[in-house]
């Protein structure tokens, strides 16, 4: 298997830089994994609560690296024919029909059966081989020889049973197909798997992965993100709309806010050309950061208080 | 340095995190990537390969500053000396030190001193440990407990009672007696070096004590846990002490957990439904095209139904308090149970524990329907309430004594329910020999039911639990 070599990961340093350069901050811990993931040619098992960048981190990661990024979606159902690879079903039946006469030829000098079926040995497995063979996710992973990045995005979401089809890939990268042998990757590919904890995942596969939990990021580290996704928006605003974001995920809410509402909140305050929070304008626009219903109304009711309280936090910070 | 990693995950297990050998060498593969000079890019390593869990991450970060805390105190006697320590609160840090380095040195000289004419003083000052001591040289000094540590087995301490036990040996095997006897000797001749030596004797045994403390704290926690747990479920029920009842229900609350996740709904083929048309041609294709297997579009998932009836009138009270916190955790867990309770009547229960934390739920259920036993009167309302729901994919569970106070046991309704449902368990507290005994109508009733078993302790209960959960798929 050829390894490849990528400068870009060469130290956790190099890594928080490379991703920062993509607009990617990632926090020390991440870069670690990261580092980790490559040095020991391991998967990473991302979790974490929506929105906090599980897949963009595989995304940034296939940019930087300059490598395709394969993704594959699970779901309930998932199965083989889906993820690894799938015969070309059609192609093969088209290939025997044109190929029929041309096989009479070829048998024509056979004297028995026998002799005929011996002869069709000759020519092995044709309709069993690569040209037949359709790459699905992660077969196509394995193939690429420049390495790439495979993203298996919720791996909660699948059956038990596509967990264990996972195993061998994961630890050997490799595929066993039965008509062909074993398949090894041409290039170790830097694998994520993400869950959002819908489901525990079985302790075999935990086992083959570096575990990585993102949280919701610190105030600084969230500053930090707005200012590199959003940087129109000035000092003050993103100080104070950080803040208040922070101040709602300590509330009791069905789904708290992640790093991409508070992106796109920032976004549409300056398309509103907001200067500070104000109490309306907060109110009105509340739905892009908060997804039910109930939770809209329980901020409803706290809003002014909750203001008032980033504002304070604000002016004792500097 | 490999060594300590080992040491540091075996104390990982006895947290409960659970790390396979193939972790420790990904481990110990971590720790060279990373070498060991950043402690927080090291810690976050390990963090990686050998937490899996939030939880687990938590209780790592725990041990990982515990066992790594290295920092040995100062050894120099001078430092908890009055005048001294005075004088370093007015002038400048750096004049201090000096001052101190000063005190300390007098120190010495009066111990050497005194050596001169006492033989048994000028040997001691000679060992490695005296000298050590006396140089101030912490990381010498950390080596030998360690190095002690290891030699008296301290790894094996389990309760805080040895702790007084594990510290005399170390400091014996340290040589610290040696000291012990100089002391005593210069203190019948009442020499002027007695409290220098003694100041050096009693930071000393002082190290050592936190030494042990932290091995106890990191070692001995998670052992005395396992050990009461393993207690704890293998005491009957009806002895078990109302304060462990939090514990009892984190235990139970665990088992229930594990027993779900075993038996969680499982996808079974059809047999009929929509016909899944390119699997079907896609499977035909080695056949040339004839179809000679049939798949269908539709996967069934498994809904098995569970309902569960807890006596919980007087004679059984001591067990219904941990039945009915098994039930609110199997509530908990699995999707489909509905939860009965009775002694003179029965009532449907599942709304109490949906709505109330444990310990209220149980308490409402007790008073709502304690009281004398009547399993006729009872059956009866189960059967109004429940009956009609029951089908072959249900699952009855009795927990209860089947004592009857003599009354009519209405077989024809367990009759009913036995050919309804897909299986009918009775759970007995009471060991198999009492059965039938007296005013016990348990052999009747074990005619109609699939499965019966005695069950008393928290052991017999998950073994019974998981057997039915197994054999009702």
């Amino acid at each position: 298997m050829h390894i490849q070599d990528f400068p870009q990961l060469a130290s956790v340093e190099a890594i928080e830089q490379g991703f920062e350069s993509y607009g990617y901050i990632c926090s020390r811990k991440i870069a670690t994994a990261v580092f980790l993931a490559f040095q020991l040619r391991k998967p990473v098992l991302v979790e974490g609560p929506p929105g906090v960048g599980k897949t963009e981190l595989a995304k940034t990661l296939a940019q930087l690296l300059d490598t395709p990024l394969i993704r594959l979606q699970c779901y309930e159902g998932l199965d083989e024919a889906k993820a690894l690879y799938e015969w070309k079903y059609g192609k093969q039946l088209l290939y025997t029909q044109i190929l029929k006469e041309k096989l009479g030829d070829l048998l024509q000098g056979a004297q028995s059966l026998a002799d005929s079926v011996a002869k069709l040995h000759q020519f092995g497995d044709i309709f069993y081989s690569e040209e037949f063979l359709e790459p699905r996710p992660l077969l196509k992973a394995m193939q690429q020889e420049k390495g790439a990045v495979l993203l298996i995005d919720e791996v909660d979401k699948s059956d038990y049973e596509f967990e264990s089809l996972l195993l061998e890939i994961l630890s050997d990268y490799q595929i066993s197909i039965p008509e062909i042998g074993t398949v090894k990757a041409l290039s170790t590919p830097m694998v994520f798997l993400t869950s959002n904890n819908t489901r525990d995942i079985s302790d075999a596969l935990k086992r083959r992965c570096l575990h990585l939990y993102i949280p919701f990021p610190t105030v600084e580290l969230e500053e930090r993100i707005v200012l590199s996704r959003v940087p129109d928006v000035d000092d003050q605003l993103r100080q104070q709309l950080v803040g208040f974001v922070h101040s709602l995920r300590q509330l009791d809410l069905k789904k708290a806010p992640a790093i991409s509402e508070t992106i796109d909140w920032a976004r549409s305050l300056l398309l509103l050309h907001a200067q500070h929070l104000e109490e309306e304008m907060v109110r009105s626009t509340l739905n892009v950061l908060l997804k039910y219903e109930e939770d809209i109304e329980a901020t409803h009711a706290e809003l002014r208080t909750l203001l008032k309280d980033s504002a304070t936090d604000n002016s004792q910070a500097p | 340095m490999q060594s300590n990693l080992v040491n540091f995950i075996q104390i990982l297990r006895s947290h409960e995190v659970r790390v396979s050998p193939a972790e420790t060498l990904d481990a110990v593969e971590v720790a060279t990537t990373l070498g060991y000079a950043d402690r927080g890019l090291l810690r976050d390593g390990l963090a990686m390969t050998l937490a899996k869990t939030p939880e687990e991450e938590a209780i790592f970060m725990l041990c990982f500053d515990r066992y790594f805390q290295q920092s040995l105190a100062d050894f120099s006697a001078s430092e908890e000396q009055g005048p001294t320590a005075e004088e370093a609160n007015t002038s400048p840090a750096e004049n201090a030190a000096q001052q101190a380095h000063d005190f300390a040195a007098t120190q010495i000289a009066a111990l050497q001193l005194a050596a001169e004419d006492n033989p048994n003083l000028r040997s001691l000052l000679e060992t490695p440990l005296m000298q050590s001591l006396l140089s101030n040289e912490r990381n010498e000094l950390t080596l030998a407990i360690n190095q002690a540590a290891e030699q008296v087995g301290l790894q094996e301490i389990k309760m805080f009672t040895q702790k007084g036990q594990f510290t005399r040996r170390i400091l014996d095997a340290m040589g610290e007696d040696q000291i012990r006897n100089t002391v005593i000797a210069l203190e019948q001749v009442a020499s002027p070096a007695l409290p220098v030596l003694q100041r050096y004797r009693d930071t000393l045994r002082e190290q050592v004590r936190g030494y042990v403390e932290r091995a106890h704290l990191l070692r001995a926690e998670g052992k005395t846990r396992q050990f009461m747990d393993e207690i704890l479920s293998k005491t009957r029920l009806n002895n078990i002490e109302h304060i462990y009842l939090h514990k009892v229900h984190e235990l139970i609350r665990k088992m229930a957990k594990k027993l779900a996740t075993r038996h969680s709904r499982k996808r079974k083929l059809l047999k009929r439904g929509r016909l899944d048309m390119p699997k079907t041609l896609r499977k035909g294709i080695p056949h040339d095209g004839v179809m000679f297997n049939t798949y269908w579009r539709q996967t069934r998932k498994e809904k098995p139904q569970i309902l569960a009836v807890c006596d919980v009138s007087g004679s059984v009270a001591a067990y219904a308090k941990f039945l009915l916190l098994f039930l609110y955790s199997l509530q908990d867990i699995l999707p489909k149970v509905r939860s009965f309770a009775f002694s003179s009547h029965l009532g449907e229960v599942s709304a109490y524990f949906d709505d109330y934390p444990v310990e209220k739920a149980i308490e409402l259920v007790n008073w709502k329907y304690g009281g004398a036993t009547d399993y006729g009167n009872s059956l009866l309302d189960f059967a109004k309430l429940a009956l009609d729901d029951i089908n072959s994919n249900t699952t009855v569970i009795i927990l209860g004594d089947a004592r009857n106070n003599n009354g009519d046991p209405k077989l024809e309704i367990m009759q009913h329910i036995y050919q309804r449902a897909r299986q009918v368990i009775w759970l007995n507290p009471e060991s198999r020999r009492a059965w039938g005994s007296g005013d016990s109508e348990m052999l009747r009733y074990q005619s109609a039911c699939h499965f019966s078993a005695e069950c008393n302790n928290l052991k017999q209960l998950e073994r019974i639990v998981d057997q039915i959960l197994k054999s009702s798929r």
